[in-house]
């Protein structure tokens, strides 16, 4: 039983950070129907960045942590003018593959930056642990926790509070209705960037920052536990994503020590299969989905 | 202060709206009427820039309009209400007022800041007249979707007032509402009109075409086939023939 509380916390803690990768795929889904298969490169290029700075210049963990999300802020901006912005009327799969292709060119940015394979990522500090009656927590994971809570919380503040996020809301909502309403399509969209980049830059720094260490193939990697996590949770819902992030992490965590390392990724795939077959909405995607269909039948 | 001339959109060889002309001057209240499929939701759609038109031109207080994307329009001063209600549904009544406020005058009296961020004492004195403009003041932290549909007409009907028009275009606002409620947007449209704003009403509803406009224009198979006051347009033969379907040109359905 103490094991399966102590799988279960450890699952919530590297969960929050799928969250807020899933939270930064369901924006831009949210406002714009498409799926920006590059967000985990631009993450990882951004965090690549401020590796460069920490293997040559050695700067503080801070620098480091502000630099990846600047530029993984500005990975985003780019991806959005090349792939959703340039081909955007009625082009949803071709912006689609143009984000993948674009994942490619980011892979081999980040090469040329530091053409070696793995390098060490500054951690915030150093690993370690302390218990709380029979459990034991790392304190690189609950900073990663506090870290994920207080993005969302500041994530739901600016949607549900300002005028800004409640226009990107509306966005998502109706497009159309927006559109007549003066919101700006263009700026929207790139604003939806924007936030999903500070999304991902956070995730992929408390991520990195745990595992102190990065390759290329973390931008795979975060792409796929963050549409995974969004998918569990349903397209386009925040606390869809929230709680799909958690889930994902805690069932990844439960598979780690039940199973063995090499079934955490398959329990992934298999958790995300039985969610499709069984509610292919996600736990609360259903009533987008419905509603979408509504829109259709309407028109 | 609306002009179109020779305006013209056809989808394939159905030609929805075909060379047609009409000026609506300022202050006025004009209707839009004609059976169903005579071009009224195109012509709406066309001024709108839902979609672009195939010939003629949309010219707002002088300005031409053709090509023109949504926010480009509604900053000249044209708004909208649409036929199938589009609240933003899990917003509530009062942040889809706030999220309308787009004008120019709204953009130049308040800074970025204050603009997207917070809202100001005058913001809320004008939602607050909004709300009264809708009679939804007791329901301003309601999320849309728990609306009734009546309520949610009004709210539409607010909206699109929130965004400070010229040029109010409403799209069947009363479908599927009763005698007291017709009476009750009459009332409402007549307040719109008297602060300043001209309205272009397409309607089925005649009770409410008739009690409200002062001049109409009727469409038939995409063409303007009569214009005038109530009265006149009531009198007039191919009025009649096209609503009884006396005359139509191969299809006796309209």
């Amino acid at each position: 039983m103490i094991d399966f509380i102590q799988n279960t916390v450890d699952g919530v803690m590297f969960g929050s950070s799928y969250a807020l990768l899933a939270i930064g795929f369901t924006i831009v889904f949210g406002v714009m129907r498409r799926l920006n298969l590059a967000f985990g490169a631009s993450i990882m290029l951004g965090a690549y960045m401020g590796t460069w700075l920490h293997v040559h210049y050695q700067v503080h963990v801070l620098v480091v942590a502000v630099t990846t999300v600047a530029c993984t802020v500005l990975v985003g901006i780019y991806v959005e003018r090349l792939c959703f912005h340039a081909v955007r009327r009625d082009a949803a799969l071709a912006s689609m593959v143009s984000s993948f292709v674009i994942w490619m060119q980011l892979e081999e940015a980040a090469i040329h930056l530091l053409p070696e394979r793995t390098y060490a990522f500054p951690g915030l500090f150093a690993a370690g642990s302390y218990e709380a009656g029979p459990f034991l927590f790392r304190t690189e994971q609950t900073a990663m926790l506090l870290l994920a809570a207080v993005m969302v919380g500041a994530l739901h503040l600016l949607l549900h509070r300002t005028r800004f996020g409640l226009a990107l809301r509306a966005t998502s909502e109706n497009p159309l209705a927006a559109a007549y309403m003066g919101i700006h399509r263009t700026w929207t969209v790139l604003c939806a960037f924007v936030l999903m980049s500070l999304a991902g830059g956070v995730a992929g720094f408390a991520i990195l920052a745990t595992d102190q260490q990065i390759t290329p193939f973390f931008g795979l990697w975060a792409t796929f536990k963050g549409l995974i996590a969004m998918m569990l949770g349903g397209m386009g819902s925040l606390p869809g994503a929230i709680l799909g992030g958690l889930l994902l992490g805690v069932v990844e965590a439960h598979a780690l020590w039940y199973l063995g390392a090499e079934y955490r990724d398959l329990s992934a795939f298999l958790l995300l299969f039985a969610m499709l077959v069984s509610r292919p909405g996600g736990l609360l995607g259903q009533r987008i989905l419905s509603r979408e269909e509504l829109a259709f039948r309407r028109v | 202060m609306l002009e179109l001339s020779g305006l013209s959109k056809h989808f394939g060889g159905v030609k929805a709206v075909d060379e047609l002309d009409l000026t609506v001057n300022e202050g006025e209240i004009v209707g839009l009427i004609g059976p169903n499929g005579s071009g009224k939701s195109t012509t709406i759609n066309l001024i709108c820039g839902v979609f672009g038109e195939t010939a003629g031109t949309v010219r707002f207080r002088g300005e031409l309009m053709n090509g023109k994307p949504p926010h480009q329009r509604l900053r000249a001063g044209l708004a909208r209400t649409f036929q199938n209600i589009r609240l933003f549904p899990n917003l509530t009544v009062w942040q889809n007022l706030w999220v309308a406020q787009n004008s120019p005058q709204d953009v130049s009296a308040r800074g970025f800041l204050p603009r997207w961020f917070g809202a100001t004492r005058r913001t809320r004195r004008e939602i607050a007249d909004l709300l009264d403009l809708a009679d939804l003041g007791h329901k301003d932290d309601e999320l849309a979707s728990n609306l009734a549909f009546g309520e949610q007409r009004r709210l539409e009907f607010a909206r699109a007032a929130a965004t400070r028009p010229r040029l109010l275009l409403l799209d069947e606002p009363a479908a599927g509402m009763n005698q007291q409620e017709i009476a009750d947007l009459s009332r409402r449209i007549h307040r719109v009109r008297d602060s300043g704003v001209t309205i272009l009403l397409v309607e089925h509803v005649m009770e409410l075409v008739m009690g409200v406009t002062e001049q109409i224009a009727v469409l038939n198979f995409g063409r303007k086939i009569a214009f005038g006051t109530p009265g006149e347009v009531q009198r007039d033969k191919a009025v009649q023939e096209a609503y009884l379907g006396a005359s139509d040109p191969g299809d006796g359905s309209a």
